[in-house]
């Protein structure tokens, strides 16, 4: 498959406490229109990523919200898989266009979080999971906390690795000037940060973010280097942790990621660089080795040796920062994951940029596990 | 009910979500139950040794979450160790 991305584009992330999902949405979109040489007349079709509007914010209907908003003429709709909201939106606008009934389409994520109490957001987020993982009061933080442990347990992953991921992701997001977090981070603060769930401890959990990603895909190719689509693959797993065989791996990633490097004809080690979902620092380490990127149980060590760090390491991931550090406004992730590859393999990731990189991938996770989404970009 | 089984991973969740504000800090667990599937719940009448991977443990019924504004208290499954 070649899906071509004419344009894209984020906001900053953080607490944007001024900001409104439509302000947010209409400077992402705003961008990439000046910046792809379109106007919202020449897109057919808008697909919304987006998670809590409705639990935090009482709105459903986003598809027709940012088509008025925004001017668009043709179909809209929201597309929702929880934290996999923006890979899924991406998904869809693919198939929009690999279907043939749309030429150029809008794909646009975006979360509005900070407005609501913590214990709001949580509860809310804790949707993305099963009836009896709200009944134990089980948080995101806790699911993740359960598969850290059995992680920790089989293969003897310490709490200073998983420190080291979210160390190497702010210096990551310090070269970012979008990112929620552009200060860096010592191993000895993450680790002393208070506990949240054991063992994840605050640094080691993706904050609350509000933010927007847009991208434009379409048929057409613009003049210049072109960077497109190549793969977009989903798969999906139980929907609670208790009904998986094992908490150390994700199947859900693993299928998505197998069926996308058939799609590219790519193995792991073509890959130059990559945002991976890193929602807890254990995430990171887990997908490492569903991606395929380093052996099971041998990922945490790797990354702790700079393997997966600017300047020394391939592939080179989460160059934005990541979650932890650029931020996890829910909807937008997938999404913002995208523009950021887009920007390495076209030169233009500035400060943080990968010297020649040429295939990237986006790795987007729905709750705990339950839906994965790979893109591969040439 | 009265199931046995044992620890497959814990947690102590520290930071609760609405509706379990009074009853952190408190233990979340996953157990592979004796009729060979897993089940999440809140483990409870513990000593912290007994916080551990592979404790065995049995199904109790308890009260979950906070009643809220309608009053009706729900129950479900926790665990306690034996």
């Amino acid at each position: 498959m070649n899906v071509n991305i004419l344009g894209a584009a984020t906001t900053k992330f953080g607490e944007l406490w001024h900001l409104s999902p439509r302000d947010l949405v209409r400077t992402a979109v705003s961008e990439v229109l000046s910046s792809s040489g379109l106007k919202a007349a020449d897109l057919e079709a808008v697909f919304v990523g987006n998670m809590l509007s409705s639990s935090l914010g009482g709105q459903d209907h986003l598809g027709a919200l940012f088509a008025e908003e925004l001017g668009i003429k043709g179909a809209a709709m929201k597309v929702e898989g929880a934290c996999a909201s923006g890979g899924l939106a991406i998904h869809a606008g693919v198939l929009a266009i690999l279907g043939g009934l749309y030429e150029t389409v809008l794909v646009v994520g975006v979360e509005k979080m900070t407005d609501h109490k913590p214990e709001e957001v949580a509860k809310m987020l804790m949707g993305a999971g099963s009836d009896p993982e709200r009944e134990a009061g089980a948080t995101f933080p806790g699911l993740y906390a359960l598969i850290a442990r059995a992680h920790m347990e089989k293969y003897g992953t310490s709490e200073e690795q998983m420190a080291y991921v979210a160390v190497k992701n702010h210096f990551h997001a310090s070269l970012n000037s979008h990112a929620q977090f552009t200060c860096p981070v010592t191993l000895e603060k993450v680790v002393k940060s208070p506990v949240v769930a054991s063992p994840l401890k605050l640094l080691d959990c993706s904050p609350i973010t509000d933010g927007a990603a847009a991208v434009i895909l379409s048929a057409k190719g613009k003049g210049g280097k072109k960077v497109s689509i190549v793969a977009s693959a989903v798969a999906t797993d139980t929907l609670g942790l208790a009904e998986r065989k094992d908490l150390t791996t994700l199947k859900a990633t693993v299928a998505a990621a197998k069926k996308a490097y058939e799609m590219a004809d790519v193995t792991p080690g073509d890959i130059d660089v990559a945002e991976v979902h890193d929602c807890f620092t254990i995430a990171e380490i887990i997908a490492m080795e569903d991606l395929g990127f380093f052996e099971k149980g041998k990922a945490a060590q790797a990354i702790w040796e700079g393997k997966t760090r600017l300047g020394s390491g391939h592939p080179v991931v989460n160059t934005s920062g990541g979650l932890k550090a650029s931020g996890h406004p829910v909807g937008a992730t997938g999404v913002k994951q995208i523009v950021e590859i887009y920007n390495q393999l076209k030169g233009t990731a500035g400060k943080k940029q990968v010297e020649g990189a040429k295939i990237g991938l986006a790795h987007n996770v729905g709750g705990s596990g339950a839906t994965a989404v790979v893109h591969i970009l040439k | 009910m009265g199931l046995t089984g044992r620890i497959v991973s814990f947690t102590k969740v520290h930071v609760p979500p609405e509706g379990f504000t009074d009853q952190a800090p408190y233990v979340v667990a996953i157990a592979k139950l004796e009729n060979g599937r897993g089940c999440i719940g809140q483990l409870v009448d513990y000593k912290e040794d007994q916080l551990a991977i592979d404790q065995k443990i049995k199904t109790v019924l308890r009260r979950t979450r906070d009643p809220g504004l309608e009053g009706v208290i729900p129950y479900g499954i926790k665990f306690k160790p034996i």
